[in-house]
């Protein structure tokens, strides 16, 4: 009887995975791949299916729309890494040394963090309507009572990028941070003993050090520029307006599927918005692996 | 001088939310004035708070997003460990092909999902409904991955003590090892809570009745009301309700906070 027990015991383990491995079989994998073979196919969901084979994703690259929302997405993702990257850590620098009020101004500085993006964006609607706060705080002085920020083709894709770094950067300092305080002190403190200047620390210290933290908010900041939506959704003057210039593929997704209940080139373009997030996601593999 | 930066970093990322939240208590016509109020000097407590209420079903909203959050914070901590336990402490066949398995679910971004699990969901009958809002993405693989980590931790002779003892496997779960993980639950919670309570793409195609609308959707009522002006007063109320229960969670658990997202981000 004690001998047995051990090899039975094991089982137990796959009872308890499966609950997990049925609904994830169930809502995510299957799904999944019905949306692979949706993209091969024409539907409108009220006839059956229509298998076209690769014909969604050969008309996509002459598909105006498909080519205006991959340049926006390009450009946002830009807009949303580069700063995004570049702001936080100089702000997890800032925070990371001891002066007075330290804890209450960080607490201050992370408080985007907070409110779902749903709220951000209503909130930056009208911060940003055109003759609001924010045309005030930066047109009143030289006598402009108006700016469109929203509904202008080239102010408004900023708009989108400025109110999405003001919460992600706040966010990404937390990882940094994060990343900070795994530094071994002994370390600084060598460099300090060495007579070497703050910025000699940094960057031939600390920043070495963060290898692993920099590739991590790199790519982490560009999924998720690739899979945004909901800034283009509410903020915007109509969703993806105005003139379709703030149309990310995450809304060229919504607006085939369920505005023009084309499921099947809806489906394609998530299909392609996905090996483009993979692809992101294999780069940062690979440089993990690199850096060993 | 590094506390003039951080002071002017701060000031600059905290004023959206400064003036949301004094909008909620201003009167209407404040919320617009130019130059700017920053406090209001007609202070209201409750009316646009009322107001948003009688525009939408501004509390109906409030009750769903919390059903929604729950369940999903509740389903994924509790199913997570399990199955996090499973895969850390079993050594079953296939193992390592099912965490994978699990694991894979993680890359996919919602966005491929969202079509074919509509037309999923549909032919369940479940559009428009709760089991349709709610039953998709209420489990996240990220609860399995964190929970395997911190079972792996948890010292074998623990389990061989309780097994000694005569526990089952499934009572030693629910007695030893749910309470050893309870500080990395809470982490996990919270983190569910915050991205269930935001969730916005999924309430939005699923959902047409206004009364299984979540708050993330609802919240578009007052921004972009159909056939009528934005109601500005009433959408910072209505945002500040929105941002309440996540600003409670960081004030009560800011550690566990800061964690479950940190532990989130660096998952991959």
């Amino acid at each position: 009887m004690r001998r047995r027990k051990p090899i039975n015991r094991h089982w137990w383990g796959l009872i308890f995975v499966l609950p997990g491995v049925l609904y994830f079989a169930v809502f995510s994998i299957f799904p999944v791949l019905f949306g692979f073979t949706l993209s091969l196919t024409d539907y409108d969901l009220l006839d059956p299916p229509n298998w076209v084979g690769l014909d969604n994703f050969r008309e996509l690259f002459s598909d105006r729309l498909f080519l205006t929302a991959l340049g926006n997405t390009l450009v946002f993702v830009a807009g949303a890494t580069v700063p995004v990257w570049v702001a936080s850590l100089l702000a997890a620098l800032l925070f990371d040394q001891v002066f007075r009020g330290r804890t209450v101004l960080k607490t201050l500085f992370f408080l985007p963090v907070l409110p779902p993006v749903v709220v951000a964006a209503v909130v930056w609607r009208m911060l940003l309507h055109p003759n609001g706060v924010m045309t005030w705080l930066f047109g009143a002085w030289r006598g402009v009572t108006e700016i469109d920020w929203l509904s202008n083709t080239v102010l408004a894709p900023l708009s989108m990028i400025a109110v999405h770094d003001w919460a992600a950067i706040p966010f990404f300092m937390l990882i940094w941070l994060a990343g900070i305080v795994g530094i071994p002190p002994e370390l600084r403190d060598a460099a300090h003993t060495d007579g070497a200047t703050p910025l000699q620390t940094f960057w031939h210290v600390d920043l070495p050090q963060l290898r692993s933290t920099a590739v991590l908010v790199a790519t982490l900041s560009t999924i998720n520029a690739f899979q945004t939506f909901t800034l283009q959704y509410v903020l915007s003057t109509d969703p993806g307006g105005p003139a379709n210039s703030t149309l990310v593929l995450g809304l060229l997704v919504l607006k085939y599927g369920f505005q023009y209940f084309r499921m099947g080139d809806a489906a394609a373009v998530s299909v392609v918005l996905f090996a483009m997030i993979l692809a992101v996601t294999a780069g940062q593999l690979w440089f993990n692996r690199r850096a060993g | 001088m590094w506390f003039v930066c951080a002071a002017l970093a701060a000031t600059v990322f905290a004023f959206p939310i400064w003036f949301m939240v004094t909008s909620a208590f201003k009167a209407e016509p404040e919320v617009q004035a130019i130059p700017i109020h920053w406090l209001p000097h007609d202070f209201q407590w409750f009316a646009r708070f009322r107001e948003a209420a009688e525009f939408a079903p501004l509390w109906r909203y409030f009750f769903n997003s919390t059903l929604l959050s729950l369940v999903h914070v509740a389903v994924t901590v509790f199913f997570g460990a399990l199955a996090g336990f499973g895969f850390a402490k079993y050594k079953f066949p296939g193992r390592s092909f099912l965490f994978l398995f699990v694991i894979c679910t993680l890359m996919i971004p919602f966005q491929i999902l969202v079509v074919p699990l509509f037309i999923e969901v549909k032919a369940f009958g479940w559009e428009n409904s709760y089991p349709g809002l709610i039953i998709p993405g209420m489990m996240n693989a990220f609860g399995v991955f964190m929970m395997r980590q911190y079972a792996s931790d948890l010292p074998d002779e623990l389990l061989e003590a309780g097994r000694m003892d005569g526990a089952g496997e499934f009572h030693m779960f629910l007695r030893i090892v749910l309470p050893l993980l309870l500080p990395a639950l809470t982490s996990l919670a919270i983190i569910v809570f915050i991205w269930s309570w935001g969730a916005f793409l999924w309430p939005l195609v699923i959902v047409q009745d206004r009364e299984l609308n979540v708050l993330a959707v609802g919240l578009t009522n007052y921004s972009q009301p159909y056939q009528h002006a934005p109601m500005w007063g009433a959408a910072m109320a209505a945002s500040t309700v929105a941002t309440i229960p996540i600003a409670c969670l960081f004030v009560f658990f800011q550690r566990y906070f800061i964690k479950g997202l940190t532990a989130a981000a660096v998952k991959g």
